[in-house]
């Protein structure tokens, strides 16, 4: 019930947030210099008709606050409108979803089965050949640009012949048996997946590792210590539950991250994803598209929050208590 | 130790793969430019398609070398894909081409030529005013309906003269704000009436045709429905077409496939029906640098290649499996407009400075200009040698160039000269006007496209040769276009307008005084035209009257002289168009005018 209650209070408090930001991002994309229409001005077969309807159907020629209204008022219908270019911004998200949530689903799920134990390892060997090999690499992974490392890998791609150069299927897919689709798909990711599993690890191993140590170095973990319980009892039952809270909370931004994800890489493997698609929207001032990718993403951080902080206080019970 | 031995491996290994992603890139030998020479000129053409009767079936036999049926063939197209397949709505180059795929027009262009040959027509004839269209019997659309006048009467009537989807169609086919009157002589024969004689007009009728039964249903909704009508996302397997491939996927910002359409009316000299391809596949890439590296890793088959790509493929062409084309100049332009506005905006002030105005208005400054600016130079810096000079305002390939145009070296000591005709000084490398002004003006250019930044620097550098101060301003795209359509607050530009290479009356636009681009001298009124403005009114307004070729092109060889005399836009040069096709394509025959692939159902895959 108490929940319950949490969870009813989180979400009334996020309404005058999600307003706020739809105004500040409605407002700051009409303001920015880029003209949806500066293309057709400077085309010589153009008529001043044809710019005129454009104008109109863009509603360009009304003030920016009822353009926010217009826009607001279908918004909360669930209508997301159309995109500069006719189409619908629902179906065009719809295309994209699925792809964004393989890429990320593959990341998030390495990143954390291999960050995570290797955080633990590299704590519980501190200071070892072990430990300083995982520091200089994940130094690399953190200090290496994302886009930079994607063109690596293609340059290898390309030179090798062994992965295709981006995509996410080869153009024979639907010809192609069931099991021939999945190693297709697979082998597509392989490279994507790399860069981005290969930046969000090192940050991963790090926040595990300093978590770790600072858990292992606090009294009880001595006093447990002193009291002769074996090491893997006190790392794994006493060490590892108070080390993973900062981690659930970690876990509700990567929720977030989850569809606005990775535009960059995206952008690099010509990956059909959401990234890509907002990347370019932004570019052109496709205010329908950019607004709804944003609040997707407001929603998504909002979710992803929630989540975590419902999963602490599962977790930690100092949390309930202090509720209580 | 241990620990010291890593991090040498480390940089071993960290070197070893930067060293091997340079070597290739750079050619060894610091030839810095290597000209590919054009050889379309060696190319034999086959001769020109005939119409052919069989079993009471208008085809269309192409001479072209007999192929193998079978195979496909993978290409690119560049940016977010298409955006529609509806031939009557699209608004940019990709929806053209790939509607363009699924629906043809009346006539079409000799892709050679220029000239204007029937295509979904069987043939055409003009008395006068009036264009008779007879239409081919027999062939059919995807859906095995037949092609009928009622197609083409519909497509006419109900789409473009009512300006659904792009309304652009209506506009050209206005001849002084009326439209052609349009008739259905039989079922395979219409007439259009112009109101009067239009050169242009015979263009208008490569309009796509497309199938009524398949269209009316949404056109009668009006605009909106049917501006959605055949998204990207609209099932394959409903769309009637009638072009030479039909749709067979789409997959979203990935690919566009096409498969052959077995109702097309082309034929081979062995009577078999066309097309070879069984697969037409474009993968959507959104950049260039991405499309070659799909043409390294051979996920492509032909590529168009840009400036400094040029030379490191040709080097390796010798042991390659691709050759490469030099199609010649393309229709883009590079060129400096010098703003001739003299007059103020509401509130009484000047859009350009007096002291300015008297410069940009006088011809002997712009000539200086002219000779000052060293193209040669910035085709070999800038373009790396894939570009021609440019004098004239028609493009270089354009059937109606000027070939008198021969242009001129850069010559410092001209420019000077005209300089000094106009009362100009230069004192101690400044160059001061008549009545004493520093010569100090604005440039501007959008920020963001490397080539025209690159150009405004050199033009800066030339001009400063002549004492002249040149603020380079690099703008954001969208407020450049506002200060040229809009505010009109420049002093100089360098942009890029793409042209027709058929039709100069496209440019009508940009030259004649009225028109909405008319950049140099924007919103000139009617008593305050220069003399040479008012002639340029007049040869468009004339040479759009007058329907043959032999008699429009005097008047247009005079367009371009006024434009190269007087000098209110300076050409710098046209960009030439390099591609490379994998050998394993067989009829290939690339034209200056229309490129690498245009004819599609002729393509097969060889060995």
């Amino acid at each position: 019930m108490d929940i319950v209650k949490f969870i009813l209070k989180r979400i009334l408090q996020v309404i005058p947030l999600i307003i706020l930001v739809s105004i500040i991002s409605f407002f700051i994309i009409r303001l920015s210099p880029v003209d949806p229409l500066a293309e057709l001005r400077l085309n010589p077969s153009i008529s001043e008709e044809t710019l005129q309807k454009e104008i109109q159907r863009l509603k360009l020629d009304k003030p920016i606050f009822i353009q926010y209204l217009s826009w607001a008022k279908s918004f909360v219908k669930g209508d997301l409108g159309y995109t500069t270019s006719g189409e619908k911004v629902s179906v065009k998200l719809k295309e994209r979803i699925p792809n964004t949530l393989l890429l990320a689903f593959f990341v998030i799920f390495l990143t954390w089965s291999v960050g995570v134990p290797l955080g633990i390892l590299a704590s519980i060997k501190k200071d070892t050949a072990y430990d300083r090999i995982l520091t200089i690499l994940s130094s690399i992974g953190m200090a290496i640009p994302s886009f930079f490392f994607a063109i690596l890998l293609l340059m290898f791609a390309v030179k090798t012949g062994w992965f295709p150069v981006g995509g996410l299927t080869s153009y024979n897919y639907n010809e192609m048996s069931v099991f021939e689709k999945i190693i297709d798909i697979i082998r597509h990711l392989i490279l994507p997946v790399t860069v981005l599993f290969a930046i969000s690890l090192s940050g991963l191993q790090r926040q595990m590792r300093a978590n770790m140590l600072e858990v292992l170095d606090s009294d009880y973990i001595k006093f447990a210590r002193a009291k002769g319980l074996s090491e893997f009892k006190i790392v794994f039952k006493h060490a590892l539950r108070n080390a993973v809270n900062p981690m659930i909370t970690l876990l509700g931004y990567e929720f977030a991250g989850l569809l606005s994800g990775a535009a960059l890489t995206e952008y690099v493997f010509q990956y059909p994803g959401l990234g890509r698609l907002i990347l370019e929207a932004v570019m052109k001032s496709d205010i329908n598209l950019v607004m709804a990718s944003l609040m997707m993403g407001t929603f998504m951080l909002i979710l992803g929050n929630l989540i975590a902080d419902i999963l602490l206080v599962i977790t930690d019970p100092r949390i309930r208590t202090a509720k209580e | 130790m241990k620990r010291l031995l890593g991090i040498l491996f480390l940089l071993i290994f960290v070197f070893i793969f930067f060293k091997a992603c340079i070597r290739a890139d750079i050619p060894e030998n610091e030839k810095k430019y290597i000209i590919v020479t054009p050889q379309i000129n060696n190319i034999i053409y086959p001769t020109e398609q005939k119409n052919v009767t069989l079993n009471g079936k208008d085809y269309i036999q192409t001479q072209a070398p007999i192929g193998k049926f079978g195979g496909e063939l993978v290409v690119s197209i560049i940016g977010e894909g298409p955006k529609t397949f509806n031939p009557c709505n699209t608004k940019d180059a990709t929806s053209s081409q790939m509607a363009g795929i699924l629906y043809e027009g009346l006539l079409t262009t000799d892709p050679k030529t220029g000239d204007v040959i029937p295509q979904l027509a069987k043939s055409y004839e003009i008395n006068g005013n009036d264009y008779i269209i007879h239409l081919r019997k027999g062939i059919t659309w995807t859906d095995g309906l037949p092609i009928t006048a009622n197609d083409v009467i519909y497509t006419y009537k109900d789409i473009v003269f009512k300006g659904l989807g792009n309304i652009s169609a209506m506009d050209s086919m206005k001849i002084d704000g009326k439209l052609p009157q349009l008739e259905k002589i039989d079922d395979y024969t219409v007439k259009f009436t112009t109101s009067k004689p239009f050169a242009p007009f015979l263009r208008q009728l490569s309009y796509p045709i497309v199938p009524m039964h398949y269209f009316k249903p949404y056109s009668d909704k009006g605009d909106s429905i049917f501006n959605a009508f055949l998204s990207p996302n609209t099932n394959p397997k409903e769309i009637v077409s009638g072009g030479p491939f039909k749709l067979k996927e789409y997959v979203p910002a990935q690919r566009v496939v096409f498969e052959k359409n077995p109702n097309y009316y082309k034929i081979n000299t062995k009577n078999e029906k066309l097309p070879y391809l069984d697969k037409l596949v474009y993968l959507i890439v959104g950049d260039t640098n991405n499309e070659i590296l799909k043409f390294e890793a051979k996920e492509i088959d032909a590529i168009s290649l840009k400036g400094n790509n040029v030379a490191r493929y040709k080097e390796r062409e010798g042991n390659s499996d691709y050759v490469i084309y030099n199609l010649g100049a393309d229709t883009g332009t590079m060129f400096i407009a010098i703003n001739l506005n003299n007059r103020t905006d509401k509130n009484g002030k000047p859009y350009v400075k007096y002291a300015k105005q008297k410069w940009f208005r006088d011809k002997n400054f712009r000539k200086a200009i002219d000779y000052a600016t060293d193209r040669e130079n910035m085709v070999q810096n800038i373009a790396f040698g894939v570009a021609e000079p440019l004098f004239t305002a028609e493009s270089l390939n354009s059937i109606y160039l000027n070939r008198d145009i021969k242009g001129h070296k850069s010559d410092k000591k001209i420019a000077e000269n005209y300089l000094k005709k106009s009362g100009f000084v230069n004192k101690n490398g400044v160059l001061y006007d008549r009545d004493g002004n520093k010569v100090e003006f604005d440039l501007y250019t959008n920020a963001g496209n490397l080539e025209r930044e690159a150009l405004g620097v050199m033009v800066k550098q030339d001009l400063e040769e002549l004492g002249i101060k040149v603020n380079f301003k690099p703008v954001e795209f969208n407020s450049l276009v506002n200060k040229l359509t809009n505010t009109y607050d420049w002093d100089m530009v360098i942009m890029g307008l793409t042209g027709s290479p058929l039709e100069p009356h496209d440019g009508k636009n940009v030259w004649t005084s009225s028109g909405t681009l008319h950049l140099f001298n924007q919103g000139v009124s009617e008593n305050d035209r220069f003399s040479w403005e008012k002639e340029l009114d007049e040869i468009f307004n004339s040479a759009s009257l007058k329907l043959n070729y032999e008699e429009r092109k005097p008047l247009y060889d005079r367009y371009q002289e006024i434009i190269y005399e007087e000098s209110p836009v300076i050409y710098l040069y046209s960009p030439l168009r390099i591609t490379a096709i994998r050998k394993k394509i067989k009829n290939v025959f690339p034209t200056q005018l229309s490129g690498l692939l245009y004819n599609l159902d002729e393509l097969y895959v060889g060995k």
